[in-house]
């Protein structure tokens, strides 16, 4: 395991227009951890992963990934992260055999290689039925898939992950599971934003939760367990959202 | 540089390409066979002209001309008409560790879409300099290196241009600031013909041999090849910094961020709720609140509203010199008309976002129009009426432009222009729906700068809108034989009475195609792109 940590973020701004979307995050994630990026719609997430993949420039706030500043060792950086982007990020027109493969020689692999890769994590991901179709034609569940099995194509140290389980169904899910849980065995560092907050308890080592663009809670989960507190709990405390259901006359 | 990279962008994108062929390929292959078919014969003359030994002469003197416009048709077309040709997806592409040479030399390759007409030229050129016996074969290098020169300087002002047309505040300020350049030469043409004369002066070759197309012409004609070669390969290399430059500042910068807006003042946002309001006056809803959403959507969208601007700005200048002739005297019939013909060219450009493909900016809407409890007939009918909305709003602003500068205006020929853009757009508007369900195509509403070719769109209005303009033109031949007002009116009356059976029966048609054809429609409208959005 390396001696950095795999993440570490400094007072982390980001700024769109007049609104802070991100502000003043601070956050280490240490190296072969599970971490979860929590909070609610609109808290800063994305944008946080954004930065950090380098698809949005922080306004203020320093990041290094696997002790490389970004983005001044961008390219080195990209090199060994792996991305399960915002799906609008895939190529539709590509079938997902072809993307797979695409990626692969993107981060440098051999044609053949990278191809045989891609059938390779096909099969793994079980979407050889569907090697041939168009990723347009794909369901929000199988564009997951076929963006983690992209991601893993060059082994790579580091995976960036938003909402991966998003869509995905119960067998689905339960194979991507076992696969990002198998990486962390092998050393791999995942930091994933996700709504399903049982699937984050379930795998997580470290959560931490974002309100407002800012951090509000960020623990281990053992600790968390030690205070017999559920993570749903624990996340509805952090962004202090304890709504009443008002009722509707005319609903 | 390895070039791995651009094996495997070059690659996807065939595959890409290979896998989706368009909606409507067939039609845009038409008119790309007309409109490059065109250009290769003139590619042809060109090779033919410059090969033969005895031509030799004409071709010297003709050439620094000849290239400093192919330099103003590569440089200024895509800019005019705010369509830049393919480019490479960089939102996509940032996440993975492409160097930024490489993406640069693929972007650079790909500004060859933005002048493809002249990218034909200079290679004609180069082929007919290596077929005059006269001429040493070291030549062809001015042509490749005013090549690269070209490409270079596309990229380099293609990032600028989308930088500052992605940005909030500065993007209409810049557009005017454009528009002011743009006006400075037709200004001049229009003021004094001895101070243009000096202004070409300075473009010659005789004034200043440093110019990038003189240099390219010394150096393909082999005089002073040496200071030529050294001269073009600085111009080359300053191309390229500044290209190298301007993308990589593309490459950092943040789409969003720029885009982002500041909350507004309560009073702006109660006058805008009050102008978006006003299509339920006249209208019951579910019809007032399609108009009303269609208003809303279009006036939020960077490209639309690039486009209404071009109308009564650029189309007011880039016309200008049609009534002037170099000694100042007007051309009757285009300075007497001109309000109607700017108008008809704010219609052009006003087609693309309200006709020819009415769900492409409101993607995500489509699926809800099959949804909701309307008529597929009165979406389609919402949408025309906002376009109409537009047009009238077009025409007063290019008529308060023609009064600025000081162009002859009259009640009636503010009548004849009203009339004759009414007829036009009914006939527009019917072809329009029926391309809008056929030819469907998802575009993005955030984006200023199109992907299709100036040249291309130069070509549909070559093709295309003469037909539509056939009423008008015939009721301007009818006040010419009758030499008589209301023969015009009376001719555009009637086309209007035609335009309005055929406006129902085309969007009839389009509605039954909509409902066949829906889930084509939808997939049609909601697909991205490849690694190159082209």
């Amino acid at each position: 395991m390396d001696a950095f940590p795999a993440i570490e973020v400094r007072d982390l701004r980001k700024v769109y227009g007049d609104k802070a979307a991100v502000d003043g995050l601070s956050l280490t994630v240490p190296s072969g951890c599970f971490f979860g990026f929590l909070g609610p719609n609109g808290a800063g997430k994305t944008t946080t992963i954004k930065m950090l993949m380098g698809l949005a420039p922080p306004t203020a706030g320093t990041i290094r990934l696997l002790g490389l500043p970004m983005p001044e060792r961008a390219l080195e950086i990209k090199s060994q992260i792996g991305l399960v982007p915002d799906e609008s990020l895939l190529f539709d027109h590509l079938t997902g055999g072809e993307f797979i493969e695409f990626v692969g020689r993107i981060y440098g692999l051999e044609r053949l290689v990278a191809r045989e890769r891609a059938g390779e994590l096909l099969q793994l991901f079980e979407l050889d039925a569907a090697r041939n179709k168009l990723i347009t034609e794909y369901s929000k569940g199988m564009r997951k898939r076929v963006a983690m099995a992209a991601a893993l194509i060059h082994r790579p140290k580091l995976f960036l992950m938003d909402e991966p389980f998003e869509g995905v169904d119960a067998v689905g899910a339960r194979l991507m599971k076992e696969i990002l849980l198998d990486q962390v065995r092998r050393g791999a560092t995942i930091f994933l934003t996700s709504h399903v907050l049982e699937v984050v308890e379930r795998l997580c080592d470290r959560v931490a939760i974002i309100h407002e663009g800012r951090l509000v809670l960020e623990d281990s989960m053992t600790q968390l367990r030690g205070a017999s507190e559920t993570l749903e709990e624990a996340f509805v405390r952090a962004v202090g959202v304890e709504r009443t259901l008002e009722t509707l006359d005319w609903l | 540089m390895t070039i791995s990279h651009l094996r495997a962008i070059l690659w996807a994108q065939m595959r890409t390409l290979r896998n989706y062929p368009r909606m409507g390929a067939a039609w845009s292959t038409i008119i790309g066979v007309i409109w490059y078919g065109g250009w290769l014969a003139a590619t042809i003359a060109v090779v033919r002209v410059m090969s033969d030994p005895d031509e030799i002469r004409s071709v010297a003197a003709a050439l620094p001309g000849a290239l400093s416009l192919v330099f103003l048709y590569w440089q200024v077309m895509p800019l005019l008409l705010a369509a830049t040709g393919a480019s490479l997806d960089i939102r996509k592409l940032q996440a993975y560790p492409i160097p930024v040479l490489e993406l640069f030399a693929v972007e650079a390759m790909l500004r060859v879409t933005a002048g493809l007409e002249m990218f034909m030229l200079l290679l004609g050129g180069a082929a007919a300099v290596a077929l005059n016996p006269a001429l040493s074969k070291t030549g062809v290098a001015g042509f490749i290196l005013y090549l690269a020169f070209n490409l270079f300087l596309a990229v380099g002002l293609r990032e600028g241009m989308r930088r500052i047309l992605a940005h909030q505040r500065i993007r209409e300020i810049a557009f005017f600031v454009l528009v002011l350049s743009a006006a400075l030469p037709q200004l001049l043409i229009a003021r004094g013909g001895g101070r243009v004369a000096g202004m070409l002066h300075l473009l010659r070759n005789d004034f200043w041999s440093g110019w990038p197309w003189t240099a390219a012409a010394n150096l393909a004609l082999g005089r002073h090849a040496l200071p030529a070669f050294a001269i073009l390969a600085a111009w080359c290399a300053l191309a390229a910094l500044f290209g190298l430059w301007q993308f990589s500042a593309s490459l950092n910068f943040d789409v969003e961020a720029a885009a982002a807006r500041p909350a507004r003042s309560a009073g702006r946002a109660g006058l805008l709720e009050r102008l978006y309001h006003l299509p339920s006056l006249v209208f019951s809803d579910p019809l007032a609140a399609l108009i009303e959403k269609e208003i809303r959507t279009l006036v939020r969208s960077p490209r639309f509203r690039l486009v209404f601007l071009m109308g009564f700005t650029f189309g007011v200048i880039i016309l200008l010199p049609t009534t002037l002739t170099r000694n100042g005297y007007s051309l009757p019939f285009f300075r007497n008309n001109y309000l109607m013909i700017v108008s008809m060219y704010s219609l052009l450009l006003l087609g693309e976002v309200c006709f020819w493909n009415a769900f492409g900016f409101d993607r995500s809407a489509a699926q809800m129009y099959y949804l909701a409890p309307i008529p597929l007939a009165r979406v389609l009918l919402g949408k025309n009426l906002t376009a109409v909305v537009f047009i009238i709003l077009e025409v007063a602003a290019v008529t308060m432009a023609c009064g600025l500068i000081g162009m002859p205006l009259s009640p009636h020929g503010l009548l004849e222009a009203f009339a004759v853009a009414s007829v036009v757009t009914i006939y527009l508007m019917s072809a329009g729906n029926l391309t809008s369900v056929r030819q469907p195509r998802g575009v993005n509403p955030d984006s200023a700068l199109r992907h299709s070719t100036a040249g291309r769109v130069q070509a549909v209005l070559l093709v295309i809108y003469p037909l539509a303009y056939i009423p008008a033109g015939l009721a301007y031949l009818a006040r010419y034989a009758f030499n008589n007002e209301a023969a015009l009116f009376a001719v555009l009356a009637f086309f209007a009475l035609v335009g309005v059976v055929i406006y129902r029966i085309a969007l009839d048609s389009a509605v039954q195609l909509a409902e066949r054809q829906r889930e084509r429609i939808l997939a049609a409208l909601s697909a991205g792109e490849g690694p190159i959005a082209a």
